[in-house]
């Protein structure tokens, strides 16, 4: 018995060593520990022996158990490595290539730029509001305090439609300061709305189209005044342009406001010191204001003597194209995708 | 609006940098747009004494000379042959540079050696041509630089006028405005009237349209020499950009731009007195100085004489009836023209001037009078002549500015300011007004006769704020209620598809809202557009009655431009005029959608999207951003593939819009190679909609059993139907049924598919039995063969 434990265990131990998958190693145990197993059989046979010769034949048996277990632990684990290393190896990826292309949209930036704006306005407590694209001379001018003959109207050049059922005449509006007078139109103060929307020219050259996109924003209350004004405006290029910037208010005119102001911020290409976009002035001019003309109050029915109000009116292409630097203002309508892709 | 510095200061003694001045004025309103030097790019150009001057050795057309420019004699080569010795002429030296920027350098010319440049006029930036080199006055110094020989020492201010200071549209203007600005002192202008030396020259005149023309004066000046004007006045012509044509039109261009006021003469002797100035009948015509023959309305206020009309009030004059060399007579019109006749006017005969402009804005009607002396000084001065009588007549429309009043409080309160009535009343004053106090809180304050601008309290508001400074008034925020506004369905709505479009890979276009006649026809030829009435052009002339317009035009651009994959998607308006001729506005979701599917990559499998990657996006988005189950029905507009195109409902019947692919015949109409996968929606009816979307479903914790079945039937069978039918079996237990697979080809007969279906059989409180799940199969598959003429495949 001895003898053949013997050569069991050489064997069963050369077998391990060169056993060379997990299959080959399973089968080994089988073969020597499982049910009918070689070692099993002899361990099985111990009971039957006399004392003396089981002693010696368990003991030896019971190590080469052990010493069995512990070969054939080791020999998986190599094999394992093996296998391992084998598999990630096959597993090289070539990560130089690019990934799955996803498809991402973009907003338009005249969106990106019109959410912007929305988004601080509607934090100062300014909420959006909306008119008609196709307007009534008396929105659209009148009721601002430009009468039929007022060289203002020059400025504005505007599309015009054929009157409609009522006779009235229509234009596309040229501006959203209309929305304004809806608003008020319909309601007492205290008010406050910003109206963003597309607005109407008949001009088309190098740095106007024919369509563009305005924020107009207004408040009626009493006591209101142009350090409201300066005050707001200057709060929100400041959010806008996220940095602080000089901003400075200039006299102009507006039919529909008195005082008026334009407002200049500080170039960001040069602060301040004068380049080409600022024309060497050092100022960017970005948007128009100023306190609603009491004529304007009158035409709405609104006690201009008991409430004030400011309003203001800005480009949305020209604040897009300084803040998101793109030069081309007509590229803007095109939507060709690789300029969408780059500015949305 | 053009002067100058040297200008600017005839009428106000400043001693300030015409950099500073333009800061003042721009921050008063008179915005600065330029400032520019008249001897720029002349700075290195000096005057220069030709002492020789001999032909060259080498070549006939060129000569070489010895210039003298104070110690130096320079040898020059030019190519020029109009100078002789002893002319004075301008010499860039080697290292000027000339306007154009050009630099000069010696130069070996035909093998003589030239250290310089005798420049023309048009080297010089002056003209556009020139015919040899420019000769100096003999007297001018030699060595000085070539812009002061010149006169061309001046700052030249370009401003922008607003349409309300008409009053600054003239250089005596804005000296006020800096005045009332800076405190700098005003120049009185000479006042006393020209003696009358032709007393017997009455300048007859007949005003019978007082409404055209409220205040008329004329004059007749004999025996004036008509000839070019002075240095000085062509200068400063030419400085603000005019052209000298001869001294009496210069005369009155110059007072036109010094003093606002624009004047007219005529030649006495091609009119026949008196002059009237009265509407024009109809029929009449008239050309005007431009050349140009206007036919002439009632509504218009001509000055005429007993035959014809001679000129369009306050806007042009005639051509026959203008000053030229031979005239000898002349009769000056100064007037007051009614600012809204004017511009009616002038629109109606589009016709522009820098008169129409001025009388536009309003003029001063109490200075006609001090304009005609100062201009009949200068005709005397530089043509000589006799003077006879001032004609004035009156029609008494014309009122002065109206006396007004202002609270100074107000100001204060509106202004965001704390200043003194004090400090108030002497901006007012300084502006020309007369301040006087009225009551306890009120002052009375009336206008000068040259700001019709000034009508409310608010003005006043405005001129005090203005000239103490905005930047003076402090910067406050508003205090307001922190109250939440209440949401906009429309905004909210088109904010959610926007994230959502833009997810799927959408990418945002913006389109004009006028389209081309012809393409909207194409697409919507039920709908009459509306026409705008003065279009840019004809591809731009009708407002869109729906947007794949733009986004098909957007797509051809963008195919052209080799860009292959297109996924587009606008949220804007369209316009849609109405039986009764009113219009409605509605706001629409356009898609367009062609090219590969993915960008071409290592890892794509590329393939060209169609109409089910369109479907997809639209069943992940409606629902989501409705709450609304929808469902695609046969049907759709006519420009689309007639079996690849589905109106969109809700489960309810609510028509939400349609989808489908571009009609090949549309496409190859519209130079579209590819397949073109569109939709378009009305957004207002997306919101609202009953929510017919589980918000949610509980899922079983019994296990389900799923299984698939083969089904033959006719190829053109709806597999919708066949869902549809599926789950009708039992809506409790059949969960799911999605189709996984279509196949055609061997094995199945000609004009039939086989429809494999993906079904997903569970129940809520038990484990189906196996008995239970094929008591359903069976049934399904019952109904599915005996309703769709289907057979269960192997």
């Amino acid at each position: 018995m001895l003898e053949e434990l013997s050569l069991l265990h050489t064997t069963t131990l050369q077998e391990l060593t060169h056993a060379n998958s997990l299959d080959e190693l399973e089968t080994i145990r089988v073969k020597t520990l499982g049910k009918k197993g070689t070692l099993t059989q002899i361990l099985r046979g111990l009971g039957q022996m006399e004392p003396t010769a089981r002693s010696v034949l368990g003991t030896r048996a019971n190590l080469f158990k052990e010493e069995f277990a512990a070969a054939l632990g080791m020999r998986t684990e190599q094999l394992k490595q093996t296998q391992l290393a084998k598999r990630l190896e096959r597993e090289w990826l070539d990560i130089s290539l690019p990934g799955r292309p996803r498809s991402v949209g973009t907003l338009h930036p005249v969106t990106r730029c019109q959410n912007e704006i929305i988004a601080i306005f509607t934090a100062m407590g300014f909420p959006p509001a909306s008119g008609p694209e196709v307007e009534s001379d008396w929105h659209n001018f009148e009721a601002l305090n430009i009468p039929p003959d007022h060289p203002a109207r020059e400025m504005h050049d505007t599309f015009y439609l054929p009157p409609g059922p009522d006779g009235n005449k229509r234009v596309l509006r040229t501006h959203t300061s209309p929305v304004q007078i809806r608003v008020m139109e319909g309601q007492q103060p205290p008010l406050r709305a910003i109206a963003p929307g597309r607005v109407f020219r008949c001009d088309s050259d190098l740095t106007h189209t024919p369509m563009f996109h305005q924020v107009e924003g207004f408040m009626v209350d009493e006591g209101v005044h142009f350090g409201h004004l300066k005050g707001l405006l200057e709060s929100f290029l400041m959010h806008f342009f996220a940095r602080p910037l000089p901003v400075r208010f200039r006299p102009s005119f507006f039919p529909f406001t008195e005082p008026s102001a334009e407002v200049d911020m500080g170039c960001l290409f040069c602060d301040g010191q004068g380049c080409r976009v600022c024309k060497k002035t050092g100022w960017l001019e970005v948007l128009g204001c100023g306190l609603i003309h009491p004529n304007v109050l009158a035409n709405v029915g609104i006690d201009r003597e008991r409430y004030s109000g400011f309003a203001f009116g800005m480009g949305v292409e020209r604040l897009a194209m300084l803040k998101y630097g793109f030069g081309d203002l007509r590229a803007l309508f095109e939507n060709d995708v690789r300029f969408l892709a780059r500015h949305g | 609006m053009k002067l100058t510095l040297n200008w600017l200061r005839d009428h106000i003694d400043i001693d300030l940098d015409p950099a500073t001045i333009g800061a003042r004025l721009t921050m008063a309103g008179l915005e600065l747009d330029a400032l520019t030097r008249l001897d720029q790019g002349l700075e290195q150009i000096q005057v220069g004494l030709v002492e020789t001057v001999e032909p060259h050795p080498n070549a006939d057309r060129l000569t070489f000379c010895r210039v003298r420019v104070n110690e130096e004699l320079l040898e020059i080569v030019c190519g020029a042959k109009n100078h002789r010795p002893g002319d004075k002429v301008a010499v860039a030296r080697i290292g000027a540079r000339l306007p154009n920027g050009q630099e000069i350098t010696t130069g070996q010319i035909r093998g003589v050696t030239s250290y310089g440049m005798l420049c023309s006029v048009q080297e010089l930036g002056l003209a556009d041509q020139a015919d040899g080199v420019l000769i100096l006055d003999p007297t001018t110094p030699i060595g000085i630089p070539v812009a002061q020989a010149l006169g061309r020492t001046d700052v030249v201010l370009e401003l922008g006028i607003t349409p309300n200071r008409g009053d600054c549209l003239g250089v005596r203007g804005v000296a006020r405005e800096l005045a009332a600005l800076t405190g700098y002192p005003m120049r009185p202008l000479t006042t006393t009237p020209v003696p009358v030396t032709a007393p017997d020259a009455m300048a007859r005149v007949h005003l019978e349209d007082p409404n055209g023309c409220p205040r008329y004066a004329g004059r007749i000046i004999r025996e004036v020499k008509v000839g070019p004007s002075p240095a000085w006045l062509q200068q400063r012509l030419t400085a603000v950009g005019l052209r000298a044509i001869n001294n009496i039109v210069d005369i009155t261009n110059y007072l036109l731009l010094d003093l606002n006021q624009p004047l007219h003469a005529f030649d006495l002797n091609r009119l026949t007195l008196p002059v009237v100035v009265r509407t024009a009948s109809t029929g009449e015509t008239l050309r005007t100085l431009d050349g140009v023959e206007h036919h002439l309305t009632p509504t218009m206020t001509v000055i005429a004489d007993q035959q014809r009309p001679l000129a369009i009030a306050g806007i042009m004059g005639g051509a026959e009836s203008g000053v030229t060399e031979t005239t000898t007579d002349i009769f000056l019109e100064a007037a007051f023209f009614d600012p809204i006749t004017t511009t009616r006017t002038g629109r109606r005969l589009e016709l522009h001037s820098e008169s129409r402009y001025r009388f536009e804005r309003g003029t001063d009607p109490e200075a006609i009078l001090m304009v005609m002396e100062q201009a009949t000084r200068l005709i005397l001065d530089l043509a000589g002549g006799q003077a006879g009588p001032v004609t004035l007549v009156d029609g008494n429309t014309w009122q002065p500015p109206a006396t007004l009043w202002y609270r100074p409080e107000r100001v204060n309160r509106m202004g965001g300011v704390e200043l003194t009535p004090a400090t108030m009343n002497t901006i007012l004053t300084a502006l020309g007004c007369r301040v006087e106090p009225m009551d306890a809180t009120r002052f009375a304050v009336t206008p000068p006769s040259w700001r019709h601008d000034l009508k409310l309290e608010e003005d006043l508001l405005e001129e005090i704020i203005r000239i103490h400074g905005y930047d003076q008034v402090p910067a406050t925020l508003p205090l307001l209620p922190a109250a939440a506004p209440l949401p906009d369905p429309m905004r909210q709505i088109a904010d959610r598809i926007r994230i959502r479009m833009v997810g799927m890979g959408y990418q945002e276009a913006v389109d004009y809202a006028f389209v081309a006649p012809a393409w909207q026809q194409r697409f919507n030829p039920e709908l009459t557009p509306l026409t705008l009435l003065n279009p840019l052009s004809e591809e731009q002339s009708v407002l869109r009655t729906d947007l794949i317009v733009g986004l098909l035009e957007s797509a051809q651009r963008n195919l052209n431009r080799g860009n292959h994959r297109v996924r587009l998607f606008e949220l804007g308006r369209v316009f849609l005029p109405q039986p009764d001729g009113s219009l409605v506005e509605e706001e629409r979701l356009a898609c367009l959608m062609c090219g590969p599917t993915e960008e071409l990559s290592a890892h794509a499998v590329t393939r060209s999207a169609d109409l089910f990657d369109l479907k997809g996006d639209l069943e992940a988005l409606l629902p989501d951003v409705t709450g609304s189950e929808i469902s695609f029905l046969p049907g759709g507009p006519p420009f689309l593939h007639p079996t690849r195109k589905a109106e969109i409902r809700t489960t309810h019947g609510v028509a939400l819009g349609w989808m489908g692919q571009l009609h090949p015949q549309m496409a190859d109409s519209l130079d579209l190679k590819k397949e073109i996968c569109l939709c378009e929606l009305h957004l207002p009816r997306l919101i609202g909609l009953p929510t017919t979307k589980p918000r949610h479903q509980p899922g079983s914790r019994f296990p389900g059993i799923q299984n698939d079945f083969s089904f033959l039937m006719p190829a053109t069978t709806p597999a919708g139907a066949v869902i549809q039918t599926v789950l009708a079996v039992d809506p409790v237990l059949i969960r799911q049924a999605r189709v996984s697979a279509i196949y055609t080809g061997t094995g199945v007969p000609e004009g039939h598919k086989s429809l494999t279906l993906n079904i997903l059989l569970q129940a809520d409180d038990r484990t189906l039995t196996d008995h239970e799940s094929k008591t359903l199969s069976e049934r399904i598959i019952a109904c599915v063969t005996e309703q769709f003429a289907a057979g269960l495949r192997g």
